[in-house]
């Protein structure tokens, strides 16, 4: 997988500053990295789907409201 | 029973419950050929009725996992009828794996191996192995052309030996230290996304010979099996499961990684098999929040989730009504 996408969030999660741009404008923080256009599309869909993944209950709860998909071990 | 042809999406329930319904009755027909003895009947029958398996009391939820060859095959030919065989094959070897995994992890006290031991465990799954054999068998009394019935038991038993070399792979003994991402990625499509794999495989094969069609489906199959697999991973750090069983799994990785200093030494005694340390999951659950590792296992769940979409397109626009499988997308 990319190292870039790795780069990516460890920068969001990293760095308050670039935490809150991403918040506020996330394809500005994406035009800093090379990604593929899947990539993009995944990062940008788990946003505005889920959010910034921040605590298991926020994240499951998060999981549950988007997606009725979210029952795993088929 | 007749064929039946794609009906509206919007009456879920219905055909939900019909398809499984008659899944549920070609499982039985396999199984009454067992001898007549009642125990081991009731032992074989048993992993098939837990969750998700083809005898499941629930097995009309909102995504029908033991429906998926059916689903597959109605989506190509307008019919389903003729892959019930694969798709309770599919079930007895899930099964199976049940079975065989709960002996390997030995971390399920509801288990077979546990409440029956290992012995009985293993000659339950030995059955259940040979019940998917006898269930592919019955593709010839659905008028299938004998060389699809060979061409179909190859692809089944092939996916069987990539599950068991994923399997391997997640059971030698330097897996849980040095495992990249790479290689997790690798040992998720071989363990893990196998059986959804080879459902969208066989019910293609048995729906048409358009190769690219089959290799399209088996795509879809795949990448949905890693997504489900890494999902798998959020939850079972989000529980604790795995921070107690110190298993190494995505999120891991990335945090592993991609830290250094004190929050990369906790994660070494929480993960790497220090007998006499047990970790803190709160603590190691926040860590791997706080280090972007869950946001990014949701990022790469989501990159499988819209391959899986991708590959559904492709199909569409290759002629197949694909609205019933995208329940599985979310």
């Amino acid at each position: 997988m990319s190292q870039t996408l790795q780069a990516l969030v460890k920068k969001i999660f990293g760095d308050e500053k670039t935490k809150q741009q991403f918040l506020a404008d996330p394809d500005s923080v994406l035009r800093q990295f090379t990604l593929t256009e899947p990539e993009k599309r995944a990062v940008l869909s788990t946003h505005a789907r889920l959010g910034l993944a921040t605590s298991g209950p926020q994240l499951e709860a998060s999981l549950k409201a988007a997606d009725p998909w979210w029952a795993p071990e088929p | 029973m007749g064929s039946r042809t794609l009906t509206s999406v919007h009456n879920l329930g219905m055909w939900q419950k019909r398809q499984a319904e008659q899944l549920r009755e070609e499982i039985e027909a396999v199984l009454a050929a067992l001898p007549n003895e009642a125990s081991f009947h009731d032992l074989v029958k048993r992993p098939l009725t837990h969750a998700k398996r083809g005898l499941a009391a629930d097995s009309t939820h909102n995504q029908p996992w033991a429906l998926l060859p059916l689903l597959v095959c109605e989506a190509i030919s307008g019919h389903y009828e003729q892959a019930l065989p694969v798709a309770a094959a599919v079930q007895f070897l899930m099964a199976a794996s049940d079975v065989f995994d709960d002996l390997e992890d030995a971390d399920c006290p509801e288990s077979l191996s546990a409440r029956y031991g290992p012995a009985m465990a293993i000659n339950t799954a030995t059955a259940l192995l040979s019940l998917a054999q006898r269930a592919e068998v019955r593709l010839e009394a659905r008028g299938i052309d004998a060389r699809i019935v060979v061409r179909a038991v190859d692809a089944v038993s092939s996916f069987c030996i990539n599950a068991c070399a994923g399997q391997h792979l997640d059971l030698s003994p330097d897996s849980s230290t040095s495992i990249s991402e790479d290689t997790y990625l690798r040992m998720a499509s071989l363990k893990s996304a196998w059986a959804l794999e080879c459902a969208c495989y066989v019910g293609t094969l048995l729906a048409t010979a358009n190769e690219e069609l089959i290799a399209t489906f088996a795509l879809f199959g795949r990448d949905l099996g890693i997504a489900v697999q890494i999902a798998n991973d959020i939850h079972g750090i989000g529980s604790g499961n795995d921070i107690a069983k110190r298993k190494v799994t995505l999120p891991v990785i990335y945090a592993l990684a991609q830290t250094d200093g004190d929050a990369r030494g906790q994660l070494e005694r929480a993960f790497l098999r220090q007998a006499e340390f047990v970790p803190d999951a709160q603590e190691v659950r926040d860590l791997l929040f706080r280090t972007g590792a869950m946001h990014y296992a949701t990022v790469i769940m989501e990159l499988y989730r819209q391959r899986a979409g991708d590959n559904l397109s492709r199909a569409r626009q290759a002629g197949a009504n694909v609205e019933r499988l995208k329940l599985f997308l979310g």
